[in-house]
């Protein structure tokens, strides 16, 4: 019993630690966009957004989980972000062009890796066939 | 009677309520002896309801016979007024002595009548001012005598010659005033309203303020609003949206190579169109009556209907803009009832049949969006109604054939539809959900409102349709299964990690389903012990 209310304070904390995280980044943020256009962003507006930032990013873990598992995978994917970035077009679009650049990304360095390792491949062999030789 | 009926002939060509009604009352003075009041005053009391009913109908024919005297019934109307006559002489008798008390007297009724009707003839407003300023003085004593003896021309338009700048000011109110009036006389059991209006007609005769006759009535029609009838507001047809669509559809089906019944609709609707195209008058809806008129001979009857319907709409369409105030009311109000009965009824008969061979047509789609189903239903729809009754000129046998089974579909059909929807019939199901919601709301809603709560419908079907299909596709799937859909309610909140579907579904459905949808629900009624 005390366990869990530790555990509870623990967790509660913990999330405490992770708004506060939040609300710096999102201070950062409106700093930012204040300098940029030149308008001042209040307080309880930076603590506002903060909040529903938060909350929203629940909302987000929560979905992705449901996606995931109606895909019937136990890992979330690209696809299930797609998915659930799908309602705003724009957003999606960059989301799609993110994963396009990570995927391409991959790609090379797949093709990096490989070439490496055949290079790691060949100096070996080479060289032993050159210490053959 | 004679001179009455002279000396109405000579005033007016054309005869107003005003008239005929003096004559009736110049018809039952002669013969009513002037008793004093205070004798009359009893009676009119214990005999009121019969003559109510009698004098109600004398009103009704009355005010009918201003429609009907235009067909030379002039006889006819006499005759009825001396029939009336010999009823009323003793009713009138007591009515003129009562005009003061609280009971509502047809008397007293035509007198506000007659008051309130407006100078239609041509003769009469002239007349009318010269002979206003002497009268006015005498009116009481006028107004007894003139009863008696309104043969001369002079003396008749007196009374109303008085009333006539408030008449004038009233002629705009003139409708309302006399619904009010006339209903007044039909319910006779308003004991509030005698004494304002017994009151109004003592002052209208003595004084020379017409507005206090004017402003009595006013609040006893604001007092039962209800009795005050407004014009049944009818909508005007949609006929641009049908044409369109009529338009499209019979362009549509050339392409489609449908075979013989299309082309002459085609050739039929290019006609008329270039009919209108060709006489952008009202010429035009002439001549294009007369194009409607021998299709209408070569083509059955129902057929006839909504073919002349059609065509008639068609050709208003075209030439809208022009003769659109004259011709298109009369089309309108003609086509109207027809409509609500016949297209309505070929649309509504076809939409089971153009459902069913738009499923055919559209093969296994995934998710039931509706945008991708609606110009291949509308085109199955417009096909159906257009190849049932339009049999081809020349095949009289085909005629028959469709118009039997269509015959006998539309009287039922005309029965239960009323007024035609205005949107497109795909719209059809939205407008039932929003029909749902203005009833559930018990409260009066705007039409705006009701329009925005469609929109908002309409968005949120797509949105569901939508996501129901990326759900299927993300799933890897082609068909949309409950999983989706359980998917999509918890992303609305409805399913929780506490309410499941199946609570849902036990709570809100009725209990037929639960055993469709929950399959351990009605698996197996005995449980114990397990087998």
């Amino acid at each position: 019993m005390e366990g869990e209310t530790d555990e509870e304070q623990q967790r509660f904390s913990y999330q405490q630690r992770l708004k506060a995280a939040v609300h710096y980044t999102v201070g950062r943020l409106c700093e930012e966009v204040a300098a940029d256009k030149e308008m001042q962003f209040s307080k309880q507006t930076i603590a506002a957004i903060s909040e529903v930032t938060f909350r929203q990013c629940e909302n987000f873990a929560k979905d992705l989980e449901m996606f995931a598992r109606h895909a019937k995978r136990s890992t979330i994917n690209t696809e299930d972000v797609k998915l659930l970035a799908r309602r705003s077009n724009s957003l999606l679009k960059h989301i799609t062009e993110k994963n396009e650049e990570i995927a391409q990304f991959n790609l090379e360095r797949k093709a990096k890796k490989k070439k490496k390792l055949e290079d790691s491949r060949e100096p070996p062999d080479a060289g032993v066939e050159e210490s053959k030789n | 009677m004679t001179e009455v009926m002279a000396h109405r002939d000579t005033p007016d060509s054309e005869p107003t309520t005003r008239t005929l009604l003096r004559r009736v009352l110049d018809t039952a003075d002669p013969r009513t002896p002037r008793l004093p009041r205070s004798a009359r005053a009893g009676s009119p009391s214990l005999h009121s309801s019969q003559r109510r009913r009698s004098l109600r109908s004398a009103q009704r024919t009355l005010l009918e016979t201003p429609s009907s005297r235009r067909l030379s019934s002039q006889t006819k109307t006499t005759a009825r007024q001396c029939s009336y006559g010999a009823n009323a002489i003793g009713k009138w008798s007591h009515v003129q002595a009562s005009r003061h008390l609280e009971e509502q007297t047809p008397r007293t009724l035509l007198k506000n009548i007659l008051l309130t009707a407006p100078e239609s003839s041509v003769v009469m407003p002239e007349s009318v001012v010269k002979p206003e300023p002497a009268p006015q003085l005498v009116q009481p004593s006028r107004q007894e005598s003139s009863r008696g003896s309104l043969e001369l021309q002079l003396p008749e338009l007196e009374p109303p010659i008085t009333l006539a700048p408030g008449l004038l000011a009233l002629g705009r109110r003139k409708q309302k005033l006399r619904l009010s009036v006339f209903q007044q006389g039909m319910d006779q059991e308003l004991a509030l309203s005698q004494e304002p209006r017994g009151n109004a007609d003592a002052s209208s005769l003595t004084s020379s303020l017409n507005l206090t006759f004017a402003t009595p009535l006013q609040p006893q029609s604001v007092q039962r609003p209800g009795l005050a009838r407004k014009p049944p507001s009818r909508r005007p047809v949609d006929v641009g949206a049908f044409l369109q669509d009529l338009q499209d559809t019979s362009l549509a089906l050339a392409p489609l190579g449908l075979g013989k019944p299309a082309q002459p609709l085609v050739e039929r609707a290019e006609e008329v169109n270039a009919l209108d195209m060709g006489f952008p008058n009202i010429n035009s809806s002439v001549s294009g009556e007369g194009g409607v008129k021998p299709l209408e001979d070569r083509v059955g009857e129902e057929a006839e209907e909504r073919m002349e319907e059609g065509l008639s709409i068609s050709e208003m369409k075209e030439a809208t803009g022009v003769q659109r105030s004259a011709k298109a009311e009369e089309h309108e109000g003609h086509t109207e009832v027809q409509e609500a009965e016949g297209s309505q009824g070929a649309i509504e008969a076809m939409e089971p049949e153009g459902s069913s061979g738009d499923e055919d047509t559209s093969g296994g789609t995934a998710t039931p969006e509706l945008a991708s189903n609606t110009p291949e239903f509308l085109q199955a729809r417009r096909l159906h109604q257009f190849l049932e009754p339009t049999p081809p000129p020349s095949a009289a046998d085909l005629c028959s054939e469709p118009l039997g089974p269509l015959s006998a579909r539309l009287p039922p059909r005309a029965r239960t539809i009323g007024p035609r929807p205005h949107k497109d019939p795909y719209k059809a199901g939205l407008s039932h959900y929003v029909k749902l919601f203005s009833f559930c709301a018990k409260m009066p809603m705007e039409k705006k409102t009701l329009e925005m709560v469609e929109k908002c419908m309409d968005k949120y079907f797509q949105h569901l349709c939508d996501d129901l299909e990326v759900f299927a596709a993300h799933a890897g799937r082609k068909t949309v299964k409950p999983e989706d859909l359980e998917l999509l309610m918890r992303r609305q909140g409805l399913v929780t990690d506490q309410v499941s579907l199946y609570v849902l579904v036990e709570r809100h459905l009725p209990l037929e389903y639960r055993q469709l949808l929950i399959p351990c629900a009605f698996s197996g009624n005995s449980v114990f012990p397990a087998r």
